[in-house]
């Protein structure tokens, strides 16, 4: 399990959600220490996968713009009406994001590159931590009413 | 910030200052939610105001004030304008049989047409939403999806800029989104029935009309005098009435509903709500036209009070076949239904829990298909874990690589999940 115990990982959703002024559902446990998932792991109906697992399937282009990841998060997805926003965030100047990432699926939302560790917060999923490296965020789909590729849609929770 | 009175009553004039434009976010946040409050009003419709400014927009129409016949609900709108039908009958949209003369067309066609001229123009006076990047710099669009809109302007970003997301997207949302399609989905006749009549939608424009207050009261946009006029009559009716049917000689206007029920999305923080009422009528007029919804999704009656297998699979639409069976529950659905257990594998980052995938013979969809059924991550507020349905391709027969076929990666790929909340 590739789950790696560093200092910055004594984190709990309570130091989390008091840092970015994010919340969560009150029936979260909030004084758990955060995980921190150095490989593959989902949030709900977002994954986050190490790009090196992809090979060429997602990439970035060369002049992209990146931005850094401020102390509020990057909202990366919201579910329906609005509601349940995926967010991003990392101490300030550690991680950075871009939402110009090619991907022949056609699944991911954007990359992220931290140095240092970052969380994705949920209302609903509550909080987990990313180690350090560079990943594809990509959302989930299900077979729609059509046939073929763009028979599918996506999920929004 | 200066105040200066307008025939409004007294407004903050934006006049480029850091502390001028907060005062003025606050401003519009605070009208915004009063046009909000409009929208979702359950007083009874003011009346005298309402006929003076349907009055006011027939007149602009080159028409005379018209009788009003004032109705409970858009449902019981129906059954007066057959009566009256020669005044709500439809020109053809033929150019051999459309009237040439501008006069000669039904007040109602005049009047959509004076809306959407009237919506053009005031839209032409208001910036659209900066696009572009500045250097490392997000345009607003993108940063507001993680920066509060005062925090926004602190960080250099343009009043006008941030009225778009602090007004224009949350009342559309609300609104546009919201109340208008479920209500005339619920309450008016299918499509495909000849129509009777335009429908004007009263309290539910306020999402358009809104913006354009908005920027109005600011000074941030200013329009021509009779265009300021023509928008002060559609704001009255917005605030005084509920949907209406102009007809030559008559006007069909309906009562706002006794009853309306919202929450905010979760997230929301511009002020945003949606439909939701897990055992009553989200809308309901004193007739008792009702209209129901589950969290901003409009559902036929039978999802709140009674879903069972069959309703579902006579239900055409998949948003609210999707609704049916999670208040039926996925386990219950699944057993109801008949579908075929093809494969259990314990779920990847998930302990504890298993995956199964279920072959749906043709009869049940129309087609042939494959449910994978997983269970969440994190815990609901009771304590359990919610079970929910996926959708895959017919030809996948594992239920780890119909896992990670919903992400894009491979059942050998997925298999290596380590977490999942």
């Amino acid at each position: 399990m590739p789950t790696s115990a560093s200092a910055s990982a004594s984190v709990t959703l309570a130091d989390l959600t008091a840092r970015t002024g994010l919340d969560v559902l009150a029936h979260l446990e909030r004084e758990v220490t955060v995980p921190v998932v150095a490989g593959l792991q989902a949030q709900g109906d977002l994954i986050v996968v190490p790009l090196a697992l992809l090979g060429d399937d997602v990439t970035v282009p060369p002049r992209a713009p990146w931005q850094t990841v401020p102390a509020g998060g990057v909202e990366l997805l919201r579910g329906v009406a609005g509601g349940n926003p995926h967010t991003l965030v990392a101490d300030p100047g550690t991680c950075r994001w871009t939402w110009r990432a090619g991907d022949r699926q056609g699944l991911a939302l954007g990359v992220l590159d931290a140095r240092e560790v970052a969380y994705l917060i949920h209302p609903e999923h509550g909080g987990t931590g990313i180690a350090p490296g560079r990943y594809a965020v990509r959302r989930q789909r299900e077979r729609g009413e059509g046939t073929g590729r763009f028979g599918n849609r996506f999920i929004a929770d | 910030m200066t105040a200066v009175t307008t025939p409004r009553g007294v407004s903050p004039r934006f006049d480029g200052s850091l502390s001028s434009a907060h005062a003025c976010l606050s401003f519009a946040v605070a009208l915004r939610d009063d046009w909000l409050g409009h929208a979702f009003s359950t007083r009874p419709a003011d009346r005298p105001a309402a006929e003076a400014a349907l009055a006011g927009l027939y007149r602009l129409a080159g028409a005379p004030p018209p009788r009003f016949r004032w109705v409970p609900s858009p449902a019981a709108a129906q059954p007066v304008l057959r009566a009256e039908r020669p005044a709500f009958t439809r020109p053809r949209l033929r150019a051999g049989e459309a009237p040439a003369r501008w006069a000669d067309w039904p007040v109602a066609s005049r009047l959509a047409s004076l809306q959407s001229a009237l919506r053009t123009r005031l839209a032409r006076r208001v910036e659209g939403p900066g696009q572009l990047w500045r250097r490392q710099r997000p345009p607003w669009s993108l940063a507001a999806r993680t920066t509060a809109d005062e925090d926004g302007l602190d960080d250099g970003y343009a009043l006008r800029d941030i009225l778009w997301t602090a007004v224009h997207d949350p009342l559309r949302t609300s609104v546009l989104d919201g109340p208008r399609p479920a209500i005339r989905t619920a309450l008016l006749p299918a499509a495909g029935t000849e129509p009777l009549g335009l429908t004007f939608h009263g309290q539910h424009d306020a999402h358009w009309i809104g913006h354009h207050d908005v920027q109005a009261r600011l000074g941030l946009a200013s329009y021509p005098a009779g265009d300021a006029r023509g928008l002060a009559l559609w704001a009255a009716v917005a605030r005084s009435a509920g949907w209406w049917w102009p007809g030559d000689g008559v006007c069909v206007v309906a009562e706002r509903p006794v009853e309306v029920h919202t929450e905010p999305p979760p997230g929301a923080r511009r002020g945003e709500r949606r439909l939701n009422h897990p055992e009553r009528p989200a809308v309901r007029y004193a007739d008792g036209a009702a209209v129901y919804a589950l969290y901003g999704t409009a559902v036929p009656r039978w999802v709140v009070t009674d879903p069972t297998v069959a309703r579902i699979h006579g239900e055409p639409n998949v948003e609210v076949r999707r609704c049916a069976i999670e208040r039926l529950g996925w386990d219950t659905y699944v057993d109801e239904a008949g579908l075929h257990l093809l494969a259990t594998a314990p779920d990847p980052g998930n302990p504890g829990s298993h995956l199964r995938l279920y072959h749906v013979p043709r009869h049940v969809w129309g087609a042939p298909g494959r449910v994978l059924l997983a269970v969440n991550g994190s815990a609901e507020p009771d304590g359990g874990r919610r079970r929910y349905g996926l959708s895959v391709p017919a030809g996948i027969d594992d239920p780890v690589a119909a896992a990670g076929w919903s992400y894009g990666l491979t059942g050998a790929q997925y298999a290596r999940l380590a977490r999942r909340t």
